[in-house]
């Protein structure tokens, strides 16, 4: 019994440290921390958090320790000769333990209304505002002000309050940034706010948000990218995704997709971009996505006859080995693989593009044909770091893997099975030509096109 | 060591039965408290009509009138007030069951079977009120499907019926019992129960007249 | 008194005094309420398992980043039917096992208040139970998670039938949950023997009994909510359809108006199991019951005022937030003085270390750490940063694991003596606490801190590079590890039961009346009906206690001998359970069935109405 008693004690402190250790071994290594705010609601939240741990850690000290002490004090030892005292009560020790935590709790609820309060204050004029519609399994972000309709990601200028305006389209969602603030839910017919200021000193940086209220089969995947930007940055974005879509038209074939060696056995081959012949050519992103996948045709500059002549506005430059927290390493199904080595042609693609099933539930800017609003608006469709609300890479490997069959790569969602001959894992059915099913080189062709829409 | 060995000692010295009831009657007021509540959040919220105060004109220009028959219910929620009276009486009848029968009176008043019919009677007229109101209002084009009023208003004011519905039964179990063998006053109790029930099912429908019907 | 002429010696024996109630059909028959509560222990406990085996295929899947174990739609029912199971057919059924067998026991009672309405509740319950759990065989098994969020749970978001066979099983349930529930009140309030004044009554039927009204109060509302939900889902009403304009908070306030007493139902009988663990192994009275009353009931009432505690993030505005807030606050006060009791109750006691004391003392240390975190998102802006993320997780399984699930198993060590009659073995028992605690500790703790790190609860996969991979995989072990204590409990369970040493009356030297008569208890319980003159009648009674327990410790008797009036064992409360359950099933399977169902049920209830319960009194 002893021993029992010393590895009990010895135990639950023993824990706390290695936990508090292996934390403080790795700041960097918590993307998602709610721990180190970048905003002026994270660290209202961090100031109650603090007195809440502190306090709580006193709590647990106290009791904790008055339970071990006791424990190892009162132990019987066989030498008793009569029994204990038999006590019923003691009123003063009762009335003393139920005000020392009455007393604590002040300590908790005077700040905590204080910052209800300020907190959800009206928000200050000026400030910039973001209506944010919850779909399954994805986010819409409308800039009223600016007249810009983006999807899973949004870019903000630092040191500037920003105010998020909440609703869903269908289920209850939760929007969450957790290094920027607090959620807030996204319900249907109530409309609701969270407003904070990214801090002006934060240098520019990429953030991972989540859905956090449970929405359905793919609720884990309904993720979505925060950008803090410099304002210069801000307002260049703002001037690219103000413009229509603009395409530039493609050229040069590639034979098969550059192969990328991968340590740990994993599959390799990643779709590569044509240096000289601006296209994406597709092949398989096989297993998991290799590092610098994405820096293939995507971001390649666009040539040609149809080239559009205004620059791209700002985005968010990929790859930086610091945010790697926010590329999406999601595995690609096994079974789903795409023709190595086509080159798709952006004209061609717009064509397919329009006269597919795509522009029933899409919008495109610059698309006369293309004003479905069920789906992502893929207006500036090139320009966005991730697929599949960040399930993937926008890489034109991913993306001519997620036209083939999306199902696949995202359980429950809505967008279709496209590509021919691929099982639709809802319909339970193979999709042919009759049913306007793509073949590869028609999904390259759009491919081409969407990865061109900076 | 002197307890009672009686097999049905209690502590209290009420039969058991009435304890369960008055809890179960609590757990009744959470139910129809939730009903109510609700039907009042969603009152005002329905997006099309009819709607119960107000008249509506659909957009295809079908106009439709304020839904609510406030004369009719009144009827039948008096109907049902009476029928709390007459369940009084047999209870007092069945009690007194014993007691000699000098004048008609006593023999009208003191006839179990006479006031549990009436009781089982009115309980009924209030449920054709209700059916005749549910058809009326499905022919002005209410239903439970129709709007947010049509679902909690049919739902909250069905459940009540239905409540309406087992006491009625549980009156004519009690009838066929004293056509059986007789109501005593050892029966009693079992129809205090039934009373208490019925009772409170009334209670709940004034509170709902007034809430429903009366508060616009 | 006649029955002082009974013969004072007693033989220790392990054999039930029942006369010929041996046979699968006594236990379908029975209307005793020690068997069954024997009968919601073994279901109980079945359940348990299977809500432990969806745990641990979710934390399989969670042991890694994008794991693939199982399916995204196959692991959205596993955490659905994880917490619908443990709640509902788990802890739920474990606390009524132990509201059948003691409550009677300890107030002094031949049985409940109505024996055939105890049996039909566990047949409803044995039967919902069933309906709930078996479509996850077929891919179907509800999939909203346990608080089934509308619109999600409505049919345009959810066509299949897994919400169907979550309504109604949830409705078949809570007539179970209600019908024992006015029992129990009724036990209480009028069955107590004579001296069993209400503060003379075991702490653990005080806190049953709390948990009797919380129930009665908090079931109909969620009863209300799922009809809604039903109603939405077979008759196109639209309580919740978006379209129609309704209001999504709807379902969340009166799912949590019961949701949050729910929290409740589930840990008082554990705090009152406890309550009894800790004087018996101090050897001291309970410190400071009329304040354990009290503050058992003062969280009762304020658990009806706090639900929307788990909905800051929903945008309730400053003053909701705040009033709710503080209101939560409160709450800890009385939860705390009953922690800070405890522990004087063993302060200057003779303590001894046996394994229901261990989980009683465990109980103390990881629900102290529940509680802690459980004011931590009292706090609405702070909890906007903790709710729906693994914190919650960890949070929630110190109340209900560190809490229930430890006073359950100090209840267990404790009383499974009584109920067989055979002492558990205490080496093994001390090994199963041992590995249950640092597995517990292993698999919830770390969820605190991926939860403040940023990970969503209800996610079946998550990417790599997070700063979740070490915790998760730490959460798994250790869930790995509950499942070897488990293995041993169950092991020892078994075994015990045939092979444990022999018991005899009253093994612990506690001081409550259920231990003055014999183990297992005859089937009248008590030959004279007890006078109570103390809390403790073994430790403090006066000469009056003494001698109703010496005349109920007495063995062999039979009931007869005693001209004891037993009730009749009958069938019927089983067919009316089943009848229903057929009604409800018709919903789903077949239209007919529902008239079919319902006709049995109204023949059957007649019958068991209308046929005495017990033979006429000579």
């Amino acid at each position: 019994m002893k021993g029992n008693s010393r590895l009990r004690q010895i135990l639950a402190p023993g824990l706390i440290i290695m936990f508090g250790l292996a934390l403080a071994a790795g700041a960097q290594t918590y993307p998602n921390s709610t721990f180190q705010p970048h905003s002026e609601l994270g660290r209202y939240i961090d100031f109650l958090w603090n007195r809440l741990l502190l306090l709580g850690t006193i709590v647990f000290v106290i009791v904790e320790g008055a339970l071990v002490y006791v424990i190892f004090r009162y132990r019987r030892k066989g030498t008793e000769t009569e029994k204990p005292p038999q006590t019923h009560g003691h009123a003063l020790l009762e009335v003393t333990w139920t005000m020392i935590p009455a007393f604590i709790l002040l300590f908790i609820a005077v700040p905590t209304v204080r910052i209800i309060f300020k907190t959800q204050a009206k928000v200050a004029a000026g400030a910039l505002q973001i209506e944010v519609i919850g779909h399954q399994w994805w986010w819409e972000f409308r800039y009223p002000e600016y007249k810009i309709t983006t999807a899973n990601e949004i870019y903000l200028p630092v040191g500037r309050t920003v105010n998020f305006k909440l609703n869903s389209n269908d289920v209850i969602h939760s929007f969450w940034a957790p290094q920027l603030g607090g959620k807030r839910d996204v319900i249907a017919n109530r409309t609701n706010y969270i407003w904070y200021t990214p801090d002006s000193s934060m240098k520019s940086a990429v953030w991972n948000g989540f859905c956090t209220e449970y929405c359905g089969t793919s609720h884990a995947k309904m993720r979505f990218r925060v950008f803090t930007v410099q304002p210069a940055e801000f307002a260049s974005w703002v001037a690219g995704q103000q413009k229509p879509a603009q395409y530039g038209a493609t050229v040069a074939s590639l034979p098969g997709g550059q192969a990328t060696p991968v340590s740990g056995g994993e599959p390799k081959t990643s779709g590569v971009g044509a240096e000289g012949g601006n296209a994406p050519a597709i092949a398989r992103p096989n297993g998991t996505p290799t590092p610098g996948s994405d820096t293939i045709a995507a971001r390649a500059p666009t040539t040609g006859a149809v080239l559009a002549s205004l620059p791209a506005g700002y985005t968010f430059p990929r790859n930086l080995p610091e945010f790697e927290y926010a590329k999406p390493h999601t595995p690609v199904p096994g079974d789903l693989h795409f023709t190595p080595g086509l080159t798709g042609v952006a004209a061609r693609g717009m064509q397919v593009y329009s006269t597919a099933a795509c522009v029933g539930c899409h919008a495109i800017a610059g698309n006369p044909s293309s004003v479905g609003n069920i789906g992502p608006n893929l207006t500036h469709i090139g320009s966005r770091s991730t697929l599949g609300a960040g399930s993937f890479p926008n890489t034109p490997a991913y993306l001519a893997l997620w036209i083939k069959n999306a199902r696949k790569m995202k359980p429950g969602i809505i967008m279709p099975t496209l590509g021919l001959n691929e099982m639709d894992p809802v319909q339970k059915r193979i999709i042919d030509k009759a049913s306007g099913g793509l073949d590869d080189q028609q999904i390259a062709d759009i491919v081409a096109y969407l990865s061109s829409l900076k | 060591m002197s307890a009672p060995a009686a097999a049905h000692y209690t502590s209290t010295g009420l039969d058991s039965r009435k304890i369960a009831i008055w809890a179960f009657i609590g757990s009744e007021c959470m139910l129809f408290v939730s009903l109510i509540s609700t039907y009042l959040i969603y009152k005002g919220r329905s997006i099309v009509g009819p709607f119960p105060h107000e008249a509506w004109t659909s957009p295809s220009g079908q106009h439709f009138k304020p839904i609510l028959n406030i004369p009719v219910t009144s009827a039948s929620t008096f109907v049902l007030l009476m029928s709390s009276l007459a369940m009084v009486l047999a209870l007092s009848a069945v009690q007194n069951k014993e007691l000699p029968k000098r004048t008609t009176g006593d023999r009208i008043l003191g006839s179990s079977k006479l006031w549990l019919w009436m009781t089982a009677l009115l309980g009924t007229t209030f449920l054709g009120f209700q059916a005749f109101e549910f058809t009326s209002f499905v022919h002005e084009g209410l239903t439970i499907r129709t709007n947010l009023f049509g679902s909690s208003f049919f739902t909250l004011t069905g459940f009540h019926g239905a409540h309406v519905t087992a006491g009625v039964i549980w009156l004519l179990t009690l009838l066929a019992i004293d056509y059986r063998r007789g109501l005593g006053p050892k029966d009693a109790l079992n129809v205090d129960i039934a009373a208490l029930y019925w009772h409170f099912v009334d209670v709940v429908w004034i509170a709902i007249f007034t809430l429903v019907y009366l508060i616009k | 008194m006649a029955t002082t002429a009974l013969p004072t010696t007693g033989t220790l024996t392990a054999a039930p005094a029942y006369e010929g109630q041996s046979g699968i059909w006594s236990w379908l028959t029975t209307v005793d309420h020690k068997r069954i509560g024997v009968l919601y222990l073994f279901t109980a406990l079945t359940f348990f398992l299977i809500g432990g085996l969806e745990a641990e295929i979710i934390r399989l899947q969670l042991q890694g980043p994008n794991g693939h174990v199982v399916s995204a739609e196959l692991y959205n029912q596993l955490f659905t039917m994880h917490g619908t199971t443990m709640i509902f057919l788990a802890i739920m059924p474990l606390s009524a096992a132990f509201f059948n067998f003691l409550i009677p026991l300890q107030i002094g009672a031949r049985d409940v208040a109505f024996p055939r309405l105890n049996a039909f509740s566990y047949w409803v319950y044995l039967f919902g139970g069933i309906f709930i759990t078996l479509p996850i065989l077929f891919n179907v098994a509800p999939n909203g998670g346990w608080f089934g969020y509308a619109p999600l749970s409505t049919r345009p978001f959810a066509p299949g039938l897994n919400i169907d066979f979550w309504v109604i099983g949830l409705q078949i349930l809570g007539v179970s949950s209600l019908a024992a529930a006015f029992n129990f009140i009724t036990t209480i309030i009028n069955l107590r023997a004579p001296g069993m004044t209400l503060m003379r009554m075991p702490m653990f039927t005080w806190m049953s009994f709390v948990v009797q009204f919380l129930l009665v109060l908090a079931f109909p509302v969620i009863t209300v909510a799922l009809v809604f939900l039903l109603f939405d889902r077979f008759f196109g009403t639209q309580f919740y359809e978006i379209a129609a304009g309704a209001d999504p908070l709807l379902w969340q306030h009166l799912f949590w108006i019961f949701g949050h007493p729910e929290v409740y139902i589930l840990v008082l009988p554990a705090f009152g199991l406890v309550s009894e663990v800790l004087p018996t192994f101090s050897s001291k009275p309970l410190f400071g019951y009329p304040v354990m009353v009290y503050s058992g009931m003062l969280i009762g009432v304020l658990g009806f005022g706090v639900w929307a505690h788990h909905m800051f993030a929903v945008g309730m505005g400053p003053i909701g937030d705040s009033v709710f807030s503080l209101v939560t606050m409160l709450i800890a006060i009385p939860t705390g003085v009953k922690i800070f009791n405890w522990i004087a109750t063993m302060a200057q006691g003779q303590l001894r270390f046996t394994t229901s004391m261990m989980f009683g003392i465990g109980l103390i240390a990881l629900f102290t750490i529940g509680g802690i975190s459980g004011v931590m998102h009292s706090s609405p802006p702070a909890d906007l940063q903790q709710t729906d993320t693994y914190f919650i997780v960890a949070h929630f399984h110190y109340v209900l694991f560190g809490g229930s699930i430890m006073g359950i198993f100090a209840g267990i060590y404790l009383y499974f003596p009584k109920i067989t009659g055979r002492m558990l073995d205490e080496g093994l028992g001390k090994i199963h606490f041992w590995v249950n605690f640092v597995g517990m500790n292993l698999t919830f703790f770390p969820m605190h801190f991926s939860g403040m790190l940023g990970m969503p609860r209800r996610i079946y996969t998550y990417d790599s590079g997070q700063g979740w991979d070490t915790f998760n995989m730490m959460s798994s072990i250790g869930a790995y590890i509950l499942a070897v204590a488990t293995m041993i409990f169950v092991y020892n369970f078994l075994k015990s039961r045939k092979h444990g040493a022999i018991a005899g009356a009253n093994p612990w030297g506690a001081g409550t009346l259920e231990w003055t008569i014999p183990s297992p208890p005859p089937e009248y319980n008590f030959a004279v009906l007890p006078t109570v003159t103390s809390r403790y009648p073994l430790w403090e009674g006066d000469e009056r206690d003494a001698e109703s327990a010496r005349i109920n410790s007495q063995e062999g008797k039979t009931a007869d001998e005693l001209h004891i009036v037993l009730p009749y064992n009958t069938i019927k409360p089983m067919i009316v359970a089943g009848s229903m359950v057929i009604m409800f099933c018709g919903l789903i399977f077949a239209k007919p069935l529902i008239f079919i169902g319902a006709a049995s049920m109204v023949v059957s209830l007649y019958s068991w109405l209308l046929s005495p319960l017990e033979p006429e009194h000579h």
